[in-house]
């Protein structure tokens, strides 16, 4: 049976009923071909695998996190980082805190190459920086910040150009080694984030679907990319929804470089360039 | 002539959309394709295109400067419209999906590739059933192969480059051997035909 023909609702109500988890209104799409893949890394059909789901909570809880995308990369889209260093973080360069929440961080890059950027540009002491999502298991590999060095070499460019060069004037150059930010052992093919990276992040689980804001405060950023790309219209909404709630008025919200706001809350915010700011009134 | 004839046959199925696959050697064949269409070209005309790592940027601005039509790199949840080029974002797969809409998805990659053209066809295909037109161009890999079929298969109108003309004939060789029954064209007649749809 081909992605296409498969019964999700069968699934999305199994899976409901049996972890809490709601994927009702996920991209069709994407969650059709997911759930393939599942069915193939399980060698089952949809009836066993559905069958399995509502007696064995555990099972359920595993099909959840396999559901899941969870590719990242350090400074991922390094024009977006840019941005950020040049841009935005100057913005806050005078509050006495700056509190940043990444929705949807996966295994943690996202969270190391903000945390990286305040430290250049020396605001990482009055940071907050949180990460979230829904899957427990990369948010236990955020926690480590121990990545394979084979999957991440490739985003060493994008540390030198976020880190290094300077986009707005190219006679700047900032001889950054990486060592002072992650250790790179070949042999073990490992990245290993330095302990004040790691000790600085708090990783925390939240449902996109279902949570409110779990902190006790409202944040000058957030960072939610490659994620509401996974969520229908309806979804989309309840999400902006919340993230415009819990953003100060005139904080910031990143999404991907292909994402946009649709519909109703697109007049909460003001676009600057690729970013949403909160309207103050 | 020949494509005349074929023409007075297809005319009046009303396609949908049209889109094309390609990666080593398809660059130069698809902006000439682009240079030759006409401003008002009836159907939306949608681009998976396999790029380098390092392209990232700029590829729109080479697609477009001899377009009539514009080049865009779709948002997710975009709609799709007659008239204009879209071309799956670098780093993403692009999925059509019901509705007339894209959906984008940083999934792992598939045979290699992200954007993957068989991701993009066979979401296409279900959305556009027999109203498609699916075209597979030069490429070193196999990718597009499986999704070619699929369309074939759904009632939609296939064609592939002929390998004789092909930069890199791996990806149109590897759509004729899994479905040896596909339109095997010249990019002269692909790109009439095109011209001439309504
Ligand atoms: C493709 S990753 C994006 C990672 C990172 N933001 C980036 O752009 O590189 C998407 C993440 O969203 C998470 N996610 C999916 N549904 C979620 C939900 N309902 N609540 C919170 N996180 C969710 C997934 O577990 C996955 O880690």
């Amino acid at each position: 049976m081909t992605a296409e023909e498969l019964d999700i609702q069968l699934f999305t109500t199994a899976i409901k009923q049996a972890s809490g988890y709601d994927f009702s209104n996920y991209s069709e799409k994407s969650l059709r071909r997911r759930l393939a893949k599942v069915l193939m890394d399980n060698k089952m059909d949809l009836k066993t695998l559905v069958a399995e789901i509502r007696k064995n909570g555990q099972f359920a809880e595993k099909i959840v996190k396999e559901i899941t995308v969870n590719t990242t990369e350090l400074f991922r889209d390094p024009a977006v980082w840019q941005a950020i260093r040049y841009r935005i973080l100057p913005y806050f360069k005078e509050h006495k805190v700056i509190n940043i929440w990444h929705a949807g961080c996966s295994t943690g890059q996202e969270v190391y190459s903000m945390l990286i950027l305040l430290n250049e540009v020396g605001m990482l002491d009055k940071a907050r920086v949180f990460g979230t999502d829904l899957n427990s298991d990369v948010l236990e590999v955020a926690r480590k910040g121990v990545y394979k060095y084979r999957f991440n070499i490739g985003y060493l460019d994008n540390f030198d150009k976020v880190i290094k060069e300077n986009p707005y004037n190219y006679e700047i150059f900032y001889d950054v080694p990486y060592s002072k930010y992650f250790e790179i052992d070949k042999n073990k093919d490992l990245i290993t984030m330095n302990k004040f990276l790691t000790e600085k992040a708090v990783f925390k689980k939240h449902d996109l679907v279902q949570d409110d804001n779990i902190f006790p405060c409202k944040f000058d950023i957030i960072m939610c990319r490659n994620v509401i790309i996974y969520f229908n219209y309806n979804l989309q909404n309840r999400v902006f929804q919340l993230f415009h709630e819990s953003l100060y008025p005139g904080g910031y919200l990143i999404l991907g470089m292909h994402e946009t706001i649709l519909g109703p809350y697109s007049s909460f915010f003001e676009k600057k360039e690729q970013f949403y700011v909160k309207k103050t009134t | 002539m020949k494509v005349k004839g074929f023409m007075a046959k297809t005319e009046n199925i009303g396609y949908k959309a049209v889109i094309i696959g390609g990666s080593a050697g398809s660059f130069q064949v698809v902006t000439n394709i682009l240079q030759s269409l006409p401003a008002d070209f009836p159907l939306p005309l949608l681009l998976c295109l396999h790029r380098l790592k390092h392209v990232r940027s700029g590829f729109v601005e080479a697609l477009s400067l001899k377009s009539k039509l514009p080049v865009i790199e779709p948002f997710d949840k975009d709609a799709i419209k007659p008239g204009k080029v879209y071309l799956a974002p670098a780093n993403y797969h692009m999925y059509i999906e019901l509705g007339n809409r894209f959906a984008l998805s940083t999934e792992e990659t598939v045979n290699h590739s992200r954007p993957s053209i068989d991701l993009s066809f066979i979401t296409a295909a279900h959305a556009f059933q027999n109203k498609l037109i699916g075209i597979i161009l030069s490429g070193a890999n196999k990718d597009g192969a499986y999704g070619l079929k699929v369309i074939a298969e759904m009632g939609g109108f296939t064609i592939v480059q002929d390998p004789n003309q092909c930069e890199m004939p791996t990806m149109t060789d590897a759509a004729i051997n899994l479905f040896p029954k596909h339109n095997v064209w010249t990019i002269e007649k692909i790109t009439n035909f095109l011209i001439n749809l309504k």
